[in-house]
């Protein structure tokens, strides 16, 4: 099943659709037995909106921390741009990755400028004994990202609470105030994470507008959400995660009239699903087996055609699939195909 | 004039009209209040008592002394403010936060002082028969003022509806928390309307009073030469301050202060450089330098703790290093290396070899959660003495000489500057202490640049969000490692160079100087404590916290042997009551007090 | 020189002494992650409860046969009484506050208790003997146990065997489990999160006071500071095991004791470190273990790596 993920509503400016931004494959990630994401591939490509859903415990903040080198997967890889992020957090954002947390986390007790300015922090150089001697171009710099972080308050409609606490701000802003710190990094990958649980109606109209205008800023943008109508509207494509593994990608139609994401949600087995047992056992075989072969030959040859090329979305997972998937890589980003392949053990073995 | 004793009305009153903590009609409490005052200042023109016996001498008509001027203040200050609530012309601008908190407290200081020293006077001399009309005249006055102040109306908050299920223990927690709160909003004033633009010269000009004032008071504590002078001074001082407070005075103060900051700082430091001019012998310089070391070292470790949250209970041990480094370089005899460095040779030794250690410490634990700094900046500190002890040429090589330490430390020579020689600046004749007390004050003035300048910048910015929150901190891209090893390091090597300093001042440095905790201050508990007491994360804290917590043991003698004790017990309350400190940051006291303004609730678990 | 096994022996006997006291740090942190500072008050006051029970209540001249429960008793009693009373009043009010301030409070109890004992207890300004159980030392093989150790090789032991039991087998113990690793939801599953955690404190504290005991008996006099070094000495231990873990703070104890012999008996026979054997700096050598230890392997011997819930 291979669904066209070319995105619709990309503005002229925004650099074309295809340059492969986040590249992740084979992502696993096991807590002692406990295995919380299983082997999920997932590509966001430049200007491009990628949604990721799934029940509650499905893996996606896990997914999200693997990328964000909070946690560091216990198997397979996360490219940005072609090149591997490194295991840290801070360097993860360095690298232009920047997030936002489902239970928002900002400096509590700072100002809402200083909140941003924090965000400014691998953007900038000046180091202690620059401060303490005010070396030249400490103002230069200090006035640069003063300039930058109220640019960014602008955006988000925030300017005039700049000497606001963070802690003062209403719940809405508080989401708001903490995309524009992780747009201060000048990310070129976005992860919002649910970013509008807890809103009303309109609020979430607002963050719909303003995540349109981050992508249009030239961001791809990966995005968690519950919030169904939110991320249809929003997403060019969407991943659905359950127990772990990605079930289905696709574009919005694909996904919404995908009964297994429905019997996902509404957690009922659907027709023609593997037995449970089966799948169990399968999964189990699978993890045991394919997974040591999942990070060699990728790893080798990723590296060697990484350029921009190619929207390679990844195969799933069929244990076969392992050696196309190097091969796939070449292919032009017009064919940027999905696979939604079954995968079967949605069943965990837990 | 009738005073009747009424009984204090049960806090439980229904929150119907505005009314006071006693049940006088506000009418007749305001007018008790300034008449008490006005009654308070005229009898501390009379005598309190007949002999000279009590020290002060308060026996003298027309000529307030000792305990009366205090007393004499504080009434001064009740009848202000209670004619500024009359609404007298010219008086207003004392009151830009409403005047009946800060009536409250004004008389709080009148009466606690005045009936402390009577009591005093009665205890000491056996009885109060012991007392002349003037003592009776200000107790009666001041109870007036009090009882007065008290009746003045205030807003009752609402209580809680009380759940009927709950025991009887609970129900009395319940009314005794609402009486507090009552207790609370009945000294609790507006804020402070924000102070016009005033021509830049008045506005200087309000500066320097305020610094001059500072200084006054301070002088005037370190100067009280009697245990009675001192805790009169404590009350007034404490509970005048906070009759200012509440008047709204201090926060236009600070307004303006913070519109003039360098201004301010530099102010602030000629008061200081001023203060061994205003002394007449060297005793009180010498406590004058002590506090300005504590302070300092204090000031450098709220860097480590206040900006980046780092618990380091071994900060001692830094100024140990320092202090030892440059007593090592400084040509004493009892030094293995007959080396003599100048001052600012060892100065750098000393500040190097605190960096060193500060990174060694750092280096292995700053990775790992923060408890882990605590307890092994707490082994260095005891390890440092061990060590230090061990060093001797018996247990160890030869270098520190053991505990008998290593002494007769020379005077320093800047540019033929003797330090240890009497210099004759303006006329006033300045001791050793005092040629001490402006080196350290140079110090001083190092370790304040660092810490607002650092503290105003991106890597200062990065140590409050570590603080705040690692894991976002560390997802802002901020090397949460590097970041935390920077602000150790740092705290080390200044804690070192007031070393430095400090083994010049006090000739000898022995291992025993650098304790965890001991009677003396500095010890990293009392270090720890001034940082808290005063306020992290801000500069004036710990300079306040530092004098404080070194007077009271230096004056109050006979706490002696419980001070330790006392001071462990005030710890806890602290912590208990009011953990932001007497000088609230901003930030630290909304992070302290997370119950009421937040408007959501910022976990900090599970994104 | 003494022999190997020898030291093995003492360094296990010092160490087993360390882990009675580091189990009270690390229930509490496990459960609270709090460093309860004033613990090696705790243990301090445990000692002189049971000197005063010698001392004050038993008539003199008492076997020590018959003296030495009651003098058990007295000491748990005093321990665990200001144990609960810290928590109760200090801690429990600061449960939600920043992480300083009870660290802080901490600070000030144990300042606060050394010196009401100094200032309180009847000649506690020095050091006070500490009541001798009689009979010389005896040998197993070539190793001798002293008579001062005799009461540690026995009460040691027993204690784990009943620790291990509370935490495996009862339910207060598994609660206990729960609790360290998600207080949140244990507390949801119905566990008594407040009552668990006073527990706690009562029975990291009736451990500080067997060892405390042990220590007055091994030491022969007990004084008001004993608390503070023995205390970072027990945490340097739990930490070694791993914080949080009851049995680790058990093998980091005779781990660090061990260690902690060893290195007093041989450094001195390494070329160049000839004059850092000696007694003076045992302390020295347990603080570079804390530091090796935290360099390498920071979650200590038992500890599991646990990941940052972000």
């Amino acid at each position: 099943m291979t669904t066209d993920t070319t995105t619709q509503d990309t503005t002229p400016g925004a650099p074309a659709t295809g340059e492969t931004v986040l590249d992740a494959r084979g992502v696993t990630m096991r807590f002692g037995g406990l295995t919380a994401v299983r082997n999920v591939d997932l590509t966001v490509n430049s200007g491009e909106i990628v949604g990721l859903i799934g029940p509650n415990g499905a893996g996606k903040t896990t997914f999200f921390n693997c990328l964000t080198g909070l946690y560091i997967p216990t198997e397979g890889e996360v490219r940005y741009k072609g090149t591997v992020l490194p295991p840290k957090s801070f360097k993860v954002t360095a690298a232009g990755v920047a997030r936002t947390f489902q239970n928002i986390r900002l400096f509590a007790n700072m100002t809402v400028l200083e909140n941003v300015l924090v965000g400014r922090h691998t953007r900038t150089k000046e180091g202690f004994w620059s401060a303490v001697l005010r070396l030249p171009g400490f103002h230069k710099a200090e006035a640069a990202s003063r300039a930058r972080a109220m640019e960014l308050l602008e955006f988000v409609g925030l300017a005039d609470k700049a000497e606001h606490l963070a802690r003062n701000l209403p719940y809405g802003e508080q989401r708001k105030l903490e995309i524009a710190r992780a747009l201060a990094s000048d990310p070129g990958l976005l992860l919002l994470d649910e970013p509008t649980a807890g809103m009303n109606p309109q609020e979430t109209r607002a963050t719909e507008e303003l995540v349109f205008a981050i992508r249009d800023m030239g961001i791809a943008i990966l995005v968690i959400e519950h919030d169904m109508r939110f991320i249809f509207n929003l997403c060019d494509r969407v991943a659905v995660l359950v127990q772990g593994e990605k079930l289905v990608e696709g574009d919005s139609a694909t996904v919404q009239g995908d009964e297994r994401v429905v019997a996902a949600y509404l957690g009922e087995p659907f027709e023609g699903a593997p037995g449970a047992e089966e799948a169990a056992e399968v999964a189990a075989a699978e993890a045991e087996t394919e997974t040591p072969a999942v990070e060699t030959p990728e790893a080798e040859t990723s590296e060697a055609e990484t350029s921009e090329v190619a929207a390679d979305d990844t195969e799933a997972e069929a244990p076969e699939a392992e050696a196309d998937d190097a091969e796939t890589a070449d292919a032009p980003a017009a064919a940027a195909d999905t696979t939604t392949d079954t995968a079967p053990g949605k069943e965990n073995d837990r | 004039m009738t005073t009747q004793t009424t009984a204090p009305d049960a806090a439980s009153t229904p929150a119907t009209a505005p009314s006071g903590l006693i049940g006088i009609p506000p009418q007749i409490g305001r007018a008790l209040a300034t008449g008490g005052g006005i009654l308070t200042v005229i009898s501390t023109f009379l005598a309190w008592t007949w002999t000279s016996a009590f020290p002060g001498d308060l026996t003298v008509y027309g000529y307030p002394g000792g305990l009366q001027v205090l007393v004499l203040i504080g009434g001064a200050l009740t009848t202000l403010f209670a004619l500024a609530s009359y609404g007298v012309k010219g008086l207003g601008w004392l009151v830009p936060a409403g005047a009946d908190g800060a009536i409250k407290f004004a008389a709080l200081a009148t009466f606690a002082t005045a009936w402390y020293t009577v009591i005093a006077i009665s205890t000491n001399l056996g009885g109060v028969v012991n007392l002349e009309p003037g003592g009776y005249l200000v107790a009666i006055g001041s109870l007036a003022a009090l009882l007065g102040a008290l009746a003045l109306p205030f807003e009752h908050p609402e209580a809680d509806p009380i759940d009927p299920d709950d025991t009887s223990w609970e129900h009395f927690k319940h009314r005794a928390a609402h009486r507090w709160t009552t207790v609370k909003a009945a000294f609790a004033s507006g804020t402070a309307r924000p102070v016009g633009k005033l021509p830049s010269y008045v506005e200087i000009l309000i500066i320097v009073a305020v610094l001059a004032l500072g200084l006054f008071v301070f002088t005037y504590g370190i100067g009280t030469e009697y245990d009675e002078l001192f805790i009169g001074f404590l009350l007034t001082a404490g509970f005048g301050f906070a009759a200012l407070n509440k008047s709204g005075l201090i926060a236009q103060a600070s307004q303006i202060t913070a519109r003039h900051q360098n201004i301010t700082v530099c102010g602030a430091f000629v008061a200081a450089a001023a203060f061994p001019f205003t002394q007449t012998d060297d005793q009180y310089a010498t406590l004058g330098v002590y506090i300005l070391v504590f302070a300092t070292v204090a000031l450098g470790l709220n860097i480590v703790v206040g900006l980046a949250g780092l618990l380091d209970l071994g900060y001692v041990a830094f100024l140990g290093v320092g202090a030892y480094a440059a007593a090592m370089v400084s040509g004493s005899p009892s030094s293995p290396f007959h080396v003599h460095f100048p001052f600012w040779a060892a100065a750098l030794v000393g500040a190097a070899a605190s960096l060193v250690f500060g990174v060694l410490i750092g280096a292995p634990t700053l990775r790992l959660r923060g408890d882990y700094l605590a307890i092994v900046t707490l082994g260095f500190g005891e390890i440092f003495r061990i060590t230090a002890n061990n060093l001797d040429g018996t247990s160890g090589p030869d270098i520190t000489n053991g505990s008998n330490g290593i002494s007769s430390i020379p005077n320093l020579d800047i540019l033929g500057f003797d330090f240890g020689a009497i210099h004759n600046i303006l006329g006033f004749e300045i001791g050793r202490f005092a040629n001490y007390f402006f080196l350290m004050l140079v110090i001083t003035a190092v370790v304040v640049l660092v810490f607002r300048r650092s503290g105003d910048s991106r890597i200062g910015r990065a140590w409050v969000a570590i603080r705040e929150d690692e894991t976002a901190a560390l997802a802002m891209g901020i090397n949460g490692f590097r970041v935390k090893l920077i602000a150790f390091a740092v705290g080390a090597s200044l804690a070192g160079l007031a070393g430095t300093v400090q083994a010049h001042v006090t000739y000898t440095v022995t291992p025993e100087q650098y304790l965890f905790a001991g009677p003396i201050p500095p010890n990293s508990a009392f270090l720890l404590a001034a940082v808290v007491l005063g306020g992290m994360g801000t500069i004036g804290g710990p300079l306040i916290g530092a004098s404080l917590l070194f007077l009271i043991p230096n004056k109050l003698q006979f706490l002696g042997d419980y001070q330790l004790f006392a001071f462990g017990i005030a710890l806890i309350l602290l912590m208990r009551f009011r953990p932001e400190g007497l000088i609230p940051n901003r930030r630290r006291q909304l992070e302290f007090h997370e119950d009421a303004e937040a408007p959501t609730v910022l976990t900090k678990a599970g994104a | 020189m003494n022999e190997l096994p020898q030291q093995l022996v003492n360094g296990l006997l010092l160490g087993s002494m360390y882990g009675l006291v580091a189990i009270g740090y690390t229930m509490v942190y496990g459960i609270v992650q709090l460093i309860n500072f004033a613990h090696g008050e705790i243990f301090m006051t445990g000692a002189f409860g049971a000197l005063t029970v010698y001392l004050y209540i038993l008539p003199d001249g008492t076997s020590m046969m018959i003296a030495l429960p009651l003098m058990l008793v007295g000491a748990v009693l005093v321990s665990v009484t200001i144990a609960v009373g810290a928590e109760r009043f200090a801690y429990r009010p600061l449960r939600n506050a920043p992480r300083l301030a009870p660290l802080i409070t901490a600070i000030g109890l144990s300042l606060a208790l050394q010196q009401a004992v100094w200032a309180w207890y009847p000649n506690a300004t020095s050091a006070i003997v500490f009541p001798q159980i009689e009979g010389g030392p005896f040998k197993i093989g070539s190793v001798t146990i002293q008579t001062g150790d005799i009461f540690l090789f026995i009460a040691a032991p027993i204690s784990m065997a009943i620790l291990g039991y509370f935490v495996m087998k009862t339910r207060t113990g598994r609660g206990m489990q729960a609790t360290a690793q998600d207080p949140d939801t244990a507390k949801l599953m119905g566990v008594n999160t407040d009552r668990i955690i006073v527990i706690a404190f009562a029975l990291g504290a009736t451990f500080a006071a067997v060892g405390a005991v042990a220590y007055g008996l091994k030491y022969g006099q007990i004084d008001f500071k004993m608390g503070f070094l023995l205390g970072l000495k027990a945490f340097t231990a739990a930490v070694l095991g791993g914080i949080g873990n009851i049995y680790g703070a058990m093998i980091g104890g005779l781990v660090l004791g061990v260690a902690e012999t060893l290195a007093t008996a041989y450094i001195a026979d390494i070329p160049g470190m000839d004059k850092f054997g000696s007694n003076a700096w045992a302390d020295v050598w347990a603080f570079v273990l804390l530091i090796l230890v935290l360099l390498f392997r920071p979650q200590g011997l038992l500890g599991e790596r646990v990941a940052d819930r972000a």
